[in-house]
């Protein structure tokens, strides 16, 4: 008696409590459906996922376009995982790390009907390189994809795939051990097969994730509503995956902040999507922070780097002397507190980033005794900066600190819109030394080394390098880590990549800028997710 | 009785010049303004002696993480949400007077008076260049009239089509980067020389044209074929005879091409495309300031207010001297003295 006593106690309390978190999973204590209303400072340069290689256009698509792989929807480092979306698993390697299997979910189907087909994927890296996707060259690995680049003709041999069993083999030419983060990136989103191979920013392709963008005004605003086969086909297909709370999503142009600001204090928009200016920042946050406003932590990284081909930069002790001169807190304040201080190459968040440590804490004195020691023949130096406030202020901070070390310099502040073409043109004169903000594409540490430190990465045009550090010893370690999916010993010797790097000292890493969620007082800021890649997770707003 | 100035004696004793000196000296309107103006210039050429002997910094100097001593309280120039310190006036012994300049710490009042030579100086030499070209272009097509006045127009013509702040514009952002080289003078892109050939450059239509029209009249006149009679080359006739008539006009429009021009250098230092820092003008200090319009509003207040109170000083002087140099003006003081105007004079 006893005993059935407990088993009826034990059913009745499971049964309570899975009502209990079958009512949580729909509302979560919040309120289901409404308009979200958003804001942006300015139209995403497109609304399409082989497109769009901007934050901006990325939170936009997040939960519109799936790849086979996605990143958790989650804030900080959980946010960084790389899970299943539209295959059924994480992919098998094999090969010696150069053939990823998966299989594609049975079932799900486009915001239109069609269904998804494991050949899909096939056309949609093909459509990378037939509309030249500034993406494309995350691809360039699998087999035949860089004579398809040339033809684009004839498909892309090392993409095998089976739209029977829904079976997608990648054979890439080498190994390619941040291959899993890049199926993970929007450009990897799978379209459907004859999608035209042009920008679709004002007529989007159907989607396969909750939301679909239903209206578009070019330059002006946007919409989504439910996709209509989320809740029929996809939703059970994909249970892990978040389904929304609110109904339809308008989002707006609006290009002043203040005006921003002002909508959500006055509920006329519910979040806006763009940082807050420097000059408003303090204030929101002061008012609002813990009910309204949040700070965020995306995965960047500024810095100054320093020409390691071209005197006075070519002696390690000058450059490590400026290290030492460049004061964070400085820093800091210019930043008007969105700065967060980071004295090392990879920034809180990435993966390989602990333990944090500072080589370099600010020594104006010791600095000046190295730039003794090194006695540099060459004291004229410019330094590079773009006219974006506070980035413009970091540079003429910059150029002080030179000044004080006993160089002569110029500051050469450029236009925003042109600065990276600019810099990256080995054709430039006078390129010594230059601010640089380094925003992730995905969180694998090979990420920041390759393009900004290895001596591949060195190119006439469109360079990353910018300190044209070539170290063969350092550059072999980046190849070998690049060839292997990251784990915790990979991270480990990323860690100590960082710390080896900033011995040379070829940049002054100085912070991670922060960004911001600010919502109006009928949004669950608790709910709202912001991951480090894509920034805010449309499917977390939820109202009051 | 105070005897009232004879005009009719006046008009006797003086030339043109003193006509006008004359004509101006009873506009005290035009007169209060250029004493501002020469208070202005006064203002910023005391730049060096107020940065090193009562501020002691420099324009480019950052204070960005130091405290200073106002009225006995220690204070951050910049605070730790990065606000920069507002007006102490003499609190800290005349530092920091207006004030620091945004995130930097930099003294506010030192930049004013950098920046005010930078934004004058652009002014005074973009205009004089200018009128420079301008008037050569007007005499040449003027005097030489056929295909020399069509090329010169029709160039004048396109560059008229385009809107002169655009064309500023698009000549700034190339000319930012990689500098000018003109045979084998080469200029950086962070010279204000580049601004100030721009500036100097894109106005010139606008002097150009109607100087042009004025030499096409002159031309036609007495004096002109008296000295074609006399064996007078085009050279003389356009410096010795055309040139002296003109410089009533000239000095006019280079007053007003000042005030214009200094707008100019202020809108396109505003979008950046002006003067490149570490240079200042007033331009680039309304651009650092507006970034903290909300919370700093005097940072743009206090540069715009001078831009202001220049270009009004320059622009009713201006005015003043047209008055003064006008032949209507002297015909309306001809008619004042009683003297009837003599047939065919009308201009």
């Amino acid at each position: 008696m006893k005993k059935r006593a407990l088993v009826l106690l034990v059913l009745g309390l499971t049964t309570t409590s899975a009502l209990g978190l079958a009512a949580c999973g729909s509302s979560s204590g919040g309120k289901e459906g409404g308009t979200l209303t958003g804001t942006y400072a300015s139209f995403p340069s497109y609304l399409d996922p082989a497109l769009s290689y901007e934050v901006e256009g990325w939170t936009a698509m997040y939960d519109t376009y799936l790849p086979l792989l996605t990143y958790a929807h989650a804030n900080g480092a959980a946010g960084s995982k790389v899970v299943p979306a539209l295959a059924e698993s994480m992919p098998k390697i094999s090969n010696g790390g150069k053939t990823y299997t998966l299989t594609l979910r049975k079932g799900v189907k486009y915001s239109d009907g069609t269904p998804v087909k494991a050949s899909d994927f096939a056309s949609s890296i093909e459509r990378l390189f037939k509309i030249s996707s500034p993406g494309s060259f995350f691809y360039e690995d699998i087999v035949g994809a860089e004579q398809f680049a040339k033809t684009k003709k004839g498909g892309i041999p090392g993409i095998k795939t089976d739209d029977k069993t829904g079976r997608i083999e990648i054979d890439l030419a080498s190994p390619r051990g941040t291959f899993t983060n890049e199926l993970g990136m929007l450009f990897a989103a799978l379209l459907p097969s004859g999608t035209p191979a042009k920008n679709l920013t004002a007529d989007p392709p159907p989607a396969t994730g909750p939301y679909v963008i239903s209206k578009v005004e070019p330059g002006r605003a946007w919409s989504y509503v439910r996709n209509p086969q989320w809740a029929k086909n996809n939703s059970a297909i994909m249970p892990d995956f978040p389904s929304g709370h609110v109904d339809k999503i308008d989002i707006k142009v609006v290009n002043n902040d203040s005006t921003q600001v002002n909508e959500i204090e006055r509920n006329k928009a519910d979040w806006m999507q763009t940082p807050i200016s420097s000059d408003l920042y303090n204030k929101v946050k002061d008012k609002y922070e813990g009910t309204q406003f949040r700070v965020e932590n995306p995965i960047n990284l500024y810095l100054f780097w320093m020409n390691t081909e071209k005197a006075p930069f070519n002696d390690v002790k000058v450059r490590q002397a400026v290290n030492y001169a460049v004061n964070t807190a400085a820093l800091e304040r210019i930043y008007a507190g969105s700065l967060a201080a980071n004295h090392q190459i990879l920034p809180e968040g990435m993966p390989g980033h602990e333990p944090p440590f500072n080589l370099y804490p600010h020594n104006m004195a010791k600095a000046k005794q190295l730039i003794e020691e090194a006695n540099p023949s060459d004291r004229n130096i410019t330094v590079w900066t773009d006219n974006e406030s506070p980035n413009d202020e970091a540079g003429a901070y910059y150029q002080g600190v030179l000044n004080e070390l006993g160089f002569s310099v110029k500051l050469k502040t450029i236009n925003a819109d042109n600065y990276y073409t600019i810099i990256g043109n080995e054709s430039t004169p006078d390129l010594d030394t230059g601010w640089l903000s380094f925003y992730e594409d995905y969180p694998n540490p090979n990420d920041f080394f390759q393009p900004l430190l290895s001596g591949e990465s060195i190119a006439p045009t469109s360079n990353t390098n910018l300190s044209r550090i070539d170290d063969p010893k350092l550059n072999a370690k980046i190849a070998k880590l690049g060839e292997e999916p990251l784990g915790p010993q990979q991270e480990a010797e990323y860690a100590e990549l960082d710390k080896e790097f900033m011995e040379q000292a070829p940049m002054v890493p100085y912070g991670t800028n922060t960004v911001s969620t600010f919502v109006d007082s009928e949004i669950e800021l608790d709910k709202v997710i912001f991951n480090p890649t894509f920034g805010q997770d449309l499917t977390s707003f939820e109202f009051k | 009785m105070a005897s009232e100035p004879n005009p009719e004696a006046t008009l006797a004793g003086g030339g043109p010049w003193l006509l006008a000196w004359r004509q101006l000296r009873r506009d005290r309107v035009a007169l209060g303004f250029l004493a501002l103006f020469v208070l202005i210039v006064a203002f910023v050429l005391a730049a060096p002696l107020w940065a090193d002997d009562v501020a002691h910094t420099g324009p480019d100097k950052t204070h960005t993480l130091e405290k200073i001593d106002v009225n006995g309280e220690q204070r951050e120039v910049v605070n730790r949400e990065g606000k920069p310190i507002g007006p102490v006036w003499l609190g800290a012994g005349g530092k920091f007077f207006l004030g620091a300049d945004g995130r930097l710490g930099r003294d506010e009042m030192v930049r004013l008076m950098y920046g005010g030579r930078v934004s004058l100086f652009i002014g005074i030499s973009s205009a004089l260049i200018t009128v420079f070209l301008a008037t050569i272009l007007a005499l040449l097509a003027g005097y030489y009239r056929g295909w020399t006045d069509t090329a010169i127009s029709r160039t004048m013509d396109v560059v008229w089509a385009f809107p002169v702040m655009l064309l500023a514009i698009a000549l700034g952002l190339v000319l930012a980067v990689g500098g000018l080289q003109i045979g084998p003078l080469h200029l950086s892109g962070g010279s204000i020389w580049i601004p100030i050939l721009i500036i100097g450059g894109v106005s010139v239509p606008y002097i150009a044209r109607p100087l042009r029209g004025q030499v096409l009249s002159l031309r036609e006149k007495e004096f002109v074929e008296a000295a074609v009679a006399q064996g007078a080359g085009p050279l003389r006739i356009m410096i010795g005879e055309l040139l002296p008539n003109l410089s009533s006009t000239i000095i006019v429009f280079f007053t007003l091409t000042i005030a214009n021009n200094m707008l100019l250098e202020a809108a396109l230092s505003f979008l950046g495309v002006g003067v490149q820092p570490p240079e200042t003008s007033w331009g680039t200090m309304i651009a650092g300031g507006f970034d903290l319009l909300t919370s700093s509003p005097l940072l743009t207040i206090i540069p715009g207010t001078m831009i202001l109170l220049t270009v009004l000083s320059v622009n009713v002087f201006g005015d003043g001297l047209r008055d003064a140099l006008d032949p209507s003006s002297k015909l309306r003081l001809e008619a004042h003295a009683g003297i009837s105007e003599p047939e065919g004079t009308a201009v």
